[in-house]
């Protein structure tokens, strides 16, 4: 079987949507200040590389013999010291390319013809990358070029740090951009959450339309669609409830007919030939009467048809002592001791469905309940919970039939032939419309069975 | 005893007249709601049973036209419908009783009797079943045989409450309340102890039986 997908989260998909972009956005940010930021430190850097050469102008003198010599001290001064893991090199050179004082084969910064004579260029030398700045001048009549290079470390070292604080500045952004969405996100999703609170809290009978006040704009149209659609689910409950009355009207109304004219048919043919043929007949139309009114019970007592204005306070005891009123005749037709332990119990329920269920539970035990035998009828309330049971000393239900007779039309081995197989449906049904629990258990005698409906905690 | 059956479908109609009048009982059949005024205009009926669904005006208008006129016949509803709702709407606007299709003969014949009985007690102040008869005005229960039982003020009481309720299951607690203008304290097992005097007292002419964890139902011979 294929894994089941999980359902995509609206903060997911937006997370999802935002983060690759985001992430692109840092990207370009990052480049950006990088490219913004570099050119006004190298021109800074530039600008103290060009210092050096004028303070080594400074040191250009003519030698007695007319000569130019540079004069530096041991240790010179600042702008001409290189820094500590750094190399500073320099060169005072003519334009003929001899060099007057300096290291000889210091590469030149290719003339750029600037109006302040200096030019600058990137260049390897000696196997490091080095910058380059020359100064173009004339000394004491003579064009002379000082070229200085030093090794840019800590042009690199300015560069870089201002490249991970943008970064890392940029990212906290983003971070709080996310956060902030999500927060958005969440504050936003609040009334589809209220929504889905108010459709959950719901009974399933409960089919009126969902309220529209405080729904956002956007969740609106799904709001009124859900409207629409539980108008319709109710238009054809009712329908359906409709068709259900008619049903029983026009079935129960010819069989009625029927029933009486047999049983009028019977008396009136008694000790004839006809006799037997009769009550074969009879026997026929009870069945089919039993089996159509079990039918029309079943389908009214689906959970769909049961809007909350059915349901009232139903007093368990009364429920009880009235349809054993209503049963008593036949239990002692049988030789059955019917009778009852009523403690008092209430529940929310629909009345006419709660007779049903217990009329066929007691029915149930009745036929499966032997001549002498006993059917108590129990209600009560334990621990906080109402409930019923029928308990007979029949002939008892084996365990692994007992989930097979909730099944509708089963009958299971030994059944006398009155029933139609529908009786533990319609109460296992009826149990469930009022949120109840069928449990079939052992009677209590040893023998025998105890349907017991254990019904739901009030509300 | 003349019952009118106001039933509009033929086959139920004919065989509850064939049925009503093989047990006793006379019976007219209209087929409908309007018919019914003419009729009980000149003729005395002690029952009518009324079909809900009927063509034209339905059976709960009628049963609401007829106790508006002050009518008090006794009214026996039967009905395809089942629903609760339609059978509180019947007993409220005034109906006696009520039988849901499809029903057996017997069934229909017992609660006309029992209903019919009712008005008849209720006119005569006299309530019979099986062989006792229970002279309420006259406060005392004559046997088959026509002598005056001998109960007590309690016995009396029992016998009246299960009376009014004949065929119908009575609860412990009801008949205690019967008699406690009697007695202020009167447990259950006092109960069956009065009843347990009743029913020898009774002899053969009515049976008082216990419904186990219930109470007691009064019931012919």
């Amino acid at each position: 079987m294929a894994e089941r997908k999980r359902p995509s989260s609206v903060h997911g998909r937006l997370l999802s949507y935002l983060l690759a972009p985001l992430l692109l956005l840092l990207v370009a940010g990052v480049a950006v200040d990088h490219h913004v930021i570099v050119s006004p430190i190298h021109s800074a850097f530039d600008h103290s590389l060009s210092r050096s050469a004028l303070a080594i102008v400074a040191r250009i003198h003519a030698m007695p013999d007319g000569e130019l010599a540079v004069s530096l001290p041991k240790h010179p001064p600042p702008p001409l010291r290189a820094w500590e893991g750094e190399h500073f090199f320099y060169r005072v050179s003519r334009s003929d390319g001899g060099t007057l004082a300096g290291v000889d084969d210091l590469p030149l910064a290719p003339d750029d013809h600037s109006e302040d004579g200096f030019s600058y260029a990137d260049i390897q030398f000696r196997g490091e990358y080095v910058r380059v700045a020359s100064y173009r001048t004339a000394e004491i009549g003579t064009p002379l070029i000082v070229t200085v290079a030093e090794t840019p470390i800590r042009r690199d070292r300015a560069v870089h740090r201002l490249d991970v604080a943008f970064l890392i500045n940029d990212t906290i952004q983003m971070a709080a951009v996310l956060v902030i969405a999500l927060i958005g996100i969440r504050i936003a999703l609040r009334p589809l959450q209220r929504l889905s609170r108010q459709i959950a809290g719901r009974p399933p009978q409960v089919m009126s339309r969902l309220s529209t006040e405080h729904v956002p704009s956007e969740v609106l149209p799904v709001v009124e669609s859900l409207n629409t659609l539980l108008g319709s689910v109710r238009d054809s409950v009712l329908s359906q409830q409709h068709f259900m009355a008619n049903a029983a009207h026009q079935l129960r109304t010819p069989l009625t007919g029927l029933k009486a004219q047999l049983e009028v048919l019977g008396r009136e043919t008694a000790g004839t030939a006809l006799e037997d043929r009769i009550a074969l007949l009879q026997g026929g139309v009870d069945r089919l009467a039993h089996t159509a009114n079990q039918l029309l019970t079943l389908a009214r007592a689906e959970p769909s048809a049961h809007r909350a204005s059915h349901f009232a306070p139903v007093d368990l005891t009364h429920l009880v002592s009235e349809v054993i009123d209503s049963v008593l005749d036949r239990a002692l037709a049988h030789g059955i001791d019917l009778g009852a332990d009523a403690q008092p119990a209430q529940v929310s329920g629909v009345y006419w469905l709660l007779h049903e269920l217990l009329i066929n539970l007691i029915d149930n035990a009745i036929r499966h309940t032997p001549e002498g035998g006993n059917i108590t009828v129990r209600c009560g309330v334990e621990n906080q919970h109402a409930f019923l049971e029928v308990d007979d000393s029949g002939s008892g239900i084996p365990l692994d039939e007992r989930d097979k007779v909730r099944e509708r039309f089963y009958r299971g081995a030994g059944s006398p032939p009155d029933g139609c197989g529908l009786g533990l449906s319609i109460v296992d049904e009826v149990a469930r419309v009022h949120g109840g629990q069928l449990t079939i258990l052992d009677g209590s005698s040893g023998g025998g069975t105890r349907m017991r409906i254990d019904f739901p905690p009030p509300a | 005893m003349r019952i009118l059956l106001v039933e509009d479908d033929s086959l139920v109609s004919d065989a509850i007249t064939r049925g009503l009048v093989s047990t006793g009982y006379v019976v007219d059949a209209v087929p409908d709601a309007e018919s019914v005024t003419a009729r009980l205009a000149d003729t005395h009926y002690d029952l009518a049973i009324v079909d809900l669904g009927l063509p034209g005006e339905d059976g709960l208008s009628l049963v609401r036209k007829l106790r508006r006129g002050g009518s008090s016949l006794p009214l026996l509803i039967v009905t395809a419908r089942d629903g609760l709702d339609d059978r509180i709407n019947a007993l409220d606007l005034g109906a006696d009783d009520y039988l849901v299709k499809p029903f057996a003969l017997p069934e229909l014949a017992a609660r006309c009797r029992a209903l019919i009985r009712r008005a008849t007690a209720a006119a005569a102040n006299e309530i019979v079943i099986g062989g006792l008869r229970i002279d309420l005005a006259g406060r005392r229960a004559l046997n088959a045989a026509g002598d005056v039982l001998e109960l007590t003020r309690r016995e009396w009481s029992i016998l009246e409450c299960l009376a009014h309720h004949s065929g119908r299951v009575v609860s412990k607690e009801r008949l205690t309340q019967a008699i406690t203008g009697w007695s202020e304290d009167i447990s259950g097992n006092a109960i069956e102890v009065h009843v347990s005097r009743l029913r020898s007292k009774l002899g053969g002419s009515a049976t008082v039986r216990g419904i186990r964890g219930l109470g007691y139902r009064l019931e012919d011979g």
